[in-house]
This record gives structure tokens, sequence and C-alpha cells, in this order.
């Protein structure tokens, strides 16, 4: 039988990391899915181009919550540029389970945030 | 139920006078509280009532129009005493005293003048308290008091003015929209929130006092107040466990989510693993509503509006 919630996405989904505000980011976004409603959000606190600090708010499905929960936990002490990197299949690889196309937006949304907040970095000099 | 100022509004433009009836007092029971208002216009336009209409509201009419001619305030009392209605046993055996007084709506009137400042304080979020005097066939003194300790020394009769109950609503589903309209004639102030901007819009939801868009969980977060009640229409986890995890932590007076008892169970089960307490969990209505056994929106939250109004009026709510 194969399971859309492989062990990651339930142990994130119970026991999510990082689910918390930080005091005093240093960038955040807020990204949505309009359709089904799942709404996250990634604040992150950068220091010396690394992700000192990463925390995300969610109203989100099991995949979305556990996806963002596992992101802070592997982008924490990564570099922005490394953090910045981290692809779609990576993702979805690090979930595992069999996740239907149809919630592969559910599974990218907190990166796609991640990757918005970190944009609104100012380009090194 | 419009608050004094919609009523009056309503009115305004349509009627140069009305004369105004205050329920002050009611012997041998009374289907609507003290200080129920009813308006018979100098034009023959009627707007609310002070009993469940029948002959005490016909009365009023009669009475109001007559005081209407003769310009000026009486206390009034109606004796629901029709020989007929005794006869075969349908009387109700009551007697209301009322206030009927002509009110000005083509210019300054001090009695619309003390009700709409009484309302404006209420909208505001307060408690206000209306104290009426009257001696014969004087026009009625009103003093307006945003403070129940100056009430008791003030003497006559006491109006409290209450801020309109609010209705949270997650999810702005199609039973939360008919529940929104629902709500609102009766007198709750409602609030919507959803995470989807494409649901909750003002198309969906007219009479809403407000529409938040965002993370349902923040959003929701300030209205967890003492007598607020919250329900649950959005039927889906990724907004009911955020919220719930603080509402039934919060002085929140009522709590409902639309659920079949399976999936209740399972929200509660999933409440039970984060740590809520079998005291908080129990706060939870859901199933939601009285058992009516309708399906459409409409009639699931005619269900629910129900039992808000039961919940309202303290009555014992049975679990289902």
């Amino acid at each position: 039988m194969t399971t859309v919630y492989g062990a990651t996405v339930l142990e994130h989904f119970r026991r999510p990391r990082n689910q918390r505000r930080l005091e005093r980011p240093t960038v955040a976004h807020e990204g949505y899915n309009p359709l089904c409603g799942d709404r996250v959000r990634v604040e992150l606190e950068i220091d010396d181009g690394a992700v000192r600090n990463a925390a995300f708010t969610a109203n989100a499905c099991a995949i979305c919550t556990a996806a963002a929960s596992l992101l802070t936990v592997q982008i924490t002490g990564a570099s922005t540029r490394e953090a910045s990197l981290l692809s779609d299949a990576a993702m979805l690889a690090a979930l595992g389970g069999e996740l239907p196309p149809a919630r592969l937006a559910c599974a990218t949304l907190p990166l796609r945030a991640m990757r918005t907040a970190l944009a609104a970095l100012p380009a090194p000099a | 139920m419009a608050d004094f100022i919609e009523q009056i509004e309503s009115l305004r433009g349509q009627e140069r006078r009305v004369a105004m009836a205050t329920l002050v007092a009611a012997r041998g029971g009374s289907p609507r509280p003290l200080g129920a208002k009813m308006f018979v216009g100098e034009g023959g336009r009627l707007l609310g009532s002070v009993s469940i209409g029948g002959c005490v509201d016909a009365r009023v009419v009669e009475e109001g129009e007559r005081l209407l001619r003769e310009n000026r305030a009486q206390r009034v009392t109606v004796t629901v005493d029709d020989v007929e209605a005794i006869e075969l046993g349908l009387n109700c055996g009551a007697e209301f005293d009322l206030l009927i007084e002509p009110v000005r709506l083509d210019g300054p009137d001090p009695a619309v003048a003390a009700y709409e400042e009484a309302t404006r304080i209420s909208r505001s979020g307060r408690a206000a308290f209306v104290v009426t005097t009257q001696e014969g066939n004087d026009a009625p003194g009103r003093l307006v008091l945003p403070d129940a300790c100056d009430v008791v020394t003030a003497g006559g009769f006491v109006e409290r003015i209450a801020p309109a109950d609010t209705l949270v609503l997650v999810g702005a589903s199609d039973v939360a929209a008919a529940l929104a309209r629902f709500a609102t004639a009766l007198g709750m102030r409602v609030v919507v929130v959803d995470g989807r901007e494409r649901y909750a819009t003002r198309a969906r939801f007219g009479s809403a006092a407000e529409l938040l868009v965002g993370m349902p969980s923040e959003l929701v977060r300030p209205h967890l107040t003492a007598g607020a009640f919250l329900v649950l229409a959005a039927h889906d986890y990724k907004y009911e466990l955020p919220v719930l995890r603080d509402a039934l932590r919060s002085p929140v007076r009522y709590v409902g989510m639309l659920a079949g008892r399976k999936r209740a169970d399972g929200v509660r089960a999933l409440l039970r693993d984060d740590g809520l307490t079998e005291a908080e969990l129990g706060r939870l209505h859901a199933p939601i509503g009285l058992d009516i056994g309708g399906r459409e929106p409409e009639e699931i939250a005619l269900s629910i509006a129900a039992q808000l109004v039961a919940v309202r009026e303290g009555k014992p709510i049975a679990r289902r």
C-alpha cells in the first residue's frame, strides 16, 4: 500500500520543529495557496551571510506543515546561498512518501516562501 | 435585531414623528425583555414590537396614534384581558406597562439623542445605561450613563444597552455565509476569518462587520474574548487545529466546529496529544448545532444559530 504521509511527514506534522515567531527576523515571507488555503510564514534571522535562526508559522495541511518544519531544520546554519539553492526535488525526497501531483504545491510552499524572503536581502557588496 | 440607531435611520426620511413605546414593566411573564421598543409612525409605519405581536402590539398602535395626536407622553398599562380569549382558555394573563412618547425624527429630539448616544457607546464595545424618569404627563427625562456604578443612585427605569455579541466565523464556507446572515439578524456582530481571499468576500458576506484574510489562528486571537462566540466552519483541520489550540484555552463563551462525530473525535484526539485537557476539550461543541436533520447550508446554519441563541439565553445544551 502506498501512503501519502511517510514517517517523516507524520513526525514533523505532529512534532513540528521551529514552529514559533522570531523576535527580530531579518527577513520573512508569508506564502499561501489561494485554492486550498494553506498559509505558511517563514522567518529567517541572517547573520554574516548565514541563517542563524529559521522559524515558521503555519495554518496548513500536514504535508505543508511538515515541509516547513523540515525546511527550518535543513537551513539553520546554512549559508543563504546554500539555502536558496535547496531544490524542490530535494525537499520532496526529504519528505519521503508518495506525494500525489496535486499535493506537490503543498510540499514546496514553505520553500517558495523562503526563497521570496531571501530575495529581499540586499545583494552582497 | 437592529440596534436603536439602525431602527431610527430606517424610519427617518419616511416619518416626521413616531410614537416610541418602551416596555418598562411586565407582570405575569413577558416574551420580550424590558426595554423592548415599538415605533408607530405618524404616516402609519410600524417597526419593532414590545410583545410577540397579537393583542398587545395592536393596543400599542392604538395608544401610540392617540398620543401622537395629543402630542404627549403617557405610561400606559395593557392588560391581556380579552374576554373571548379568557373563555377559550387562550389568554396569557399578562399585564404590561409601556411608556409611550412622541419623538421627532425631522429634527433634534432628546429621547432619540439619548438612545443614539447609548448605542454609540455600546458599539464601541462597552455597555451603556439609559435612565428614564417620568411623572404624570410630563415628557420623560433621560440620563445616559457609561458606568453601572452611577445607575444605583439615578433611580427611574434603567435600560442596559449592551454591546452586540461577537460571532467569529473561521472558514468562509457556504454554511458560514448563511450563518452570518442569521447571526446578523439576531443582532450579532459577525467577524469572518479565512486564509483564502476568494472565499472571504464582501459579495458572500455582505452583513459581516469584518472580513479578515490571512493566518486564521493569528487573526482570531484578538477576538477570543469573554462573551464572544466562535464557530469553525472551515471543515478543514489546517485551520481547526491551530485555532482550537488557543480558543479552547481562552475565555471565549462558545466554541463550535462543523464536523461529524467521527471527525470531531479525531480532532479531539490530536488536540489531546497536543496537551489540551479533557476540561478544555469538553468545551468544544462538535457536532455543532441542534439536531434538526437539515443538510443544506442554510439548514445547517439554522441549527447552529438556534444553538447560539440557546447558549445566549443560558439554556442547557444536549451534547450530540
